[in-house]
């Protein structure tokens, strides 16, 4: 009788092709992220059959916790190439160099650079004070700038660019965390970094959330046409809030926004089917 | 796959090296690769939010179209409310929904001689979604209520969808567009004008579903606005279920 010769393998697995696959992955998810927003606040948006997207450029944000601070975040154009495209649209015979020059004009970073600028000036002439006696230089309000989200009042600008990057960001979720009592207490102190945009009811002109607003619009209508027209169209401004949240709390937004005529707007929401 | 063979066509000299196969192996490459994906994974966001358009008038508008609007017998007013517990947290029902009630009434509320609104004209409906495409809760009272537009837009729609207003795509959606706005506006059609009030514990939830029954019942005439006095006094007279 022959014996049979089992031949021994080699346990070797040929990780080649799963290389190849992951890699191919890895390419699409890449490819494919946007990523999360980093937000002083995370909500749940309420969910309707409503099928338009929320616009990623050219767009402003207005963030509503649930106990109601308001938070605003605004992105410009997210393609470099816009502006220059815009003004050779505008004027064919544009030359090489001032076509480049035009590149990266209406980037985030520079339009809020514009509106924070914006901003102070029509602060200190509310108060009757100059925009200088507000301490912020050039490179403080570049560095605001680049901030995504930002809530907190005009005076406490200053001290929360004073803070490391890593403070600045523990100060929202720190103030998330809070019951609302402390929430009180941490906004009475004048000493501490206040959260959120003050909104009070009444009062002698615009409150810092109708500034905001109206340098947004201000800003948009002089110097970045697309941005403008998403505003005009409504849009440009998308309102955020908890599904939780009482409509006392929100009403208080929308109301600002109709007093300042910016009464078309949006409502950011998750997708549903018509059955649920 | 992963090895380079090099073979040295049977010619075998004496001292010659022995040449081992190279084999590269790839396992912490893949490792590294799935952690990535998984980071990736975890970073995005595949669902973008959706938005919900809204025009609010402006305020100095509000008053007068008030008065014209609230005369109109067209007129449907949607009171929001929010069951909430001591903690003023939302109340849930067994599926984890929000317990969103809404009263309604038709018309203008009835007043007695001392201008105090006659009690039991609230009535309560829900939010609830189709079963089988038949309406239901709210939504069945508003579909009743614009059925003469629904029935045109159906209409519409079926030509839409064969694309009978243009061959190209685009352009068919805008004609379909244009020709809905104008079907919704359409006087003799009857359509409802619906008036969104939230009391102030009503979630920010019931509030967006209010509005985007409107989208669903192709409603185009409605506002929100703030509850005034007789709106209040009827939600204290605690409607009948």
């Amino acid at each position: 009788m022959g014996k049979v010769k089992i031949k021994r393998k080699s346990t070797l697995i040929d990780m080649t092709a799963m290389s190849d696959v992951t890699v191919l992955l890895l390419t699409f998810f890449m490819l494919t992220s946007t990523f999360l927003q980093k937000e002083p606040v995370i909500v749940e948006t309420p969910s309707s059959v409503q099928e338009q997207k929320v616009p990623t450029s050219n767009v402003t944000n207005i963030l509503v916790s649930p106990t109601g601070e308001v938070f605003i975040s605004v992105a410009g154009e997210a393609d470099p190439d816009a502006s220059a495209i815009y003004a050779k649209e505008q004027n064919p015979d544009i030359s090489d160099r001032d076509y480049l020059a035009e590149k990266g004009k209406w980037a985030s970073d520079s339009i809020r650079r514009d509106i924070v600028k914006q901003v102070l000036q029509d602060y200190a002439e509310a108060k009757g004070i100059s925009p200088a006696s507000l301490g912020l230089t050039d490179a403080d309000i570049a560095q605001f700038a680049k901030i995504g989200n930002f809530g907190m009042p005009i005076e406490d600008i200053k001290k929360f660019l004073a803070l490391s990057q890593v403070e600045q960001d523990q100060t929202f979720t720190k103030f998330a965390a809070m019951t609302p009592e402390q929430k009180a207490a941490w906004n009475a102190n004048r000493n501490n970094v206040r959260v959120g945009i003050p909104m009070p009811e009444a009062g002698k002109g615009l409150n810092e959330f109708q500034l905001w607003m109206r340098a947004i619009k201000k800003v948009a209508q002089r110097d970045y046409p697309k941005f403008d027209e998403a505003m005009k169209k409504g849009e440009g401004i998308a309102v955020k809030a908890d599904k939780r949240t009482p409509f006392a709390t929100i009403h208080p937004v929308l109301d600002n926004l109709q007093t300042i005529r910016m009464n078309k707007f949006t409502l950011m929401t998750a997708l549903k089917s018509q059955d649920q | 796959m992963a090895q380079i063979e090099q073979s040295d066509k049977g010619k075998k000299k004496k001292g010659a090296q022995k040449k081992m196969p190279i084999h590269v192996d790839f396992t912490p490459m893949v490792d590294m690769n799935m952690l990535l994906i998984t980071f990736f994974m975890l970073c995005t966001t595949m669902l973008k939010s959706q938005t919900l358009k809204i025009v609010l008038p402006t305020n100095e508008k509000v008053q007068k179209e008030n008065k014209q609007q609230a005369s109109s017998d067209k007129a449907i007013t949607l009171l929001l409310d929010t069951e909430r517990d001591d903690n003023g947290n939302p109340k849930v029902d067994a599926d984890g929904k929000m317990k969103n009630i809404i009263y309604y009434y038709m018309g203008q509320p009835e007043l007695d001689a001392a201008g105090n609104p006659v009690p039991g004209q609230l009535q309560t409906e829900a939010f609830l979604g189709n079963e089988n495409n038949v309406p239901r809760g709210i939504r069945q009272i508003l579909y009743d209520r614009n059925k003469n537009v629904l029935a045109e837009i159906a209409k519409l729609k079926e030509q839409w969808r064969n694309k009978e207003f243009s061959q190209d795509k685009d352009e068919n959606q805008r004609l379909y567009d244009e020709a809905a706005a104008k079907v919704r506006n359409q006087e003799d059609l009857n359509w409802p004008i619906v008036m969104i009030k939230a009391t102030p514990q009503a979630s920010w939830e019931s509030v967006i579903s209010a509005l985007d029954e409107m989208s669903i019942s192709e409603i185009s005439h409605y506002q929100l606005e703030n509850l005034n006095h007789v709106d209040s006094l009827m939600l204290n007279l605690k409607p009948q279920n």
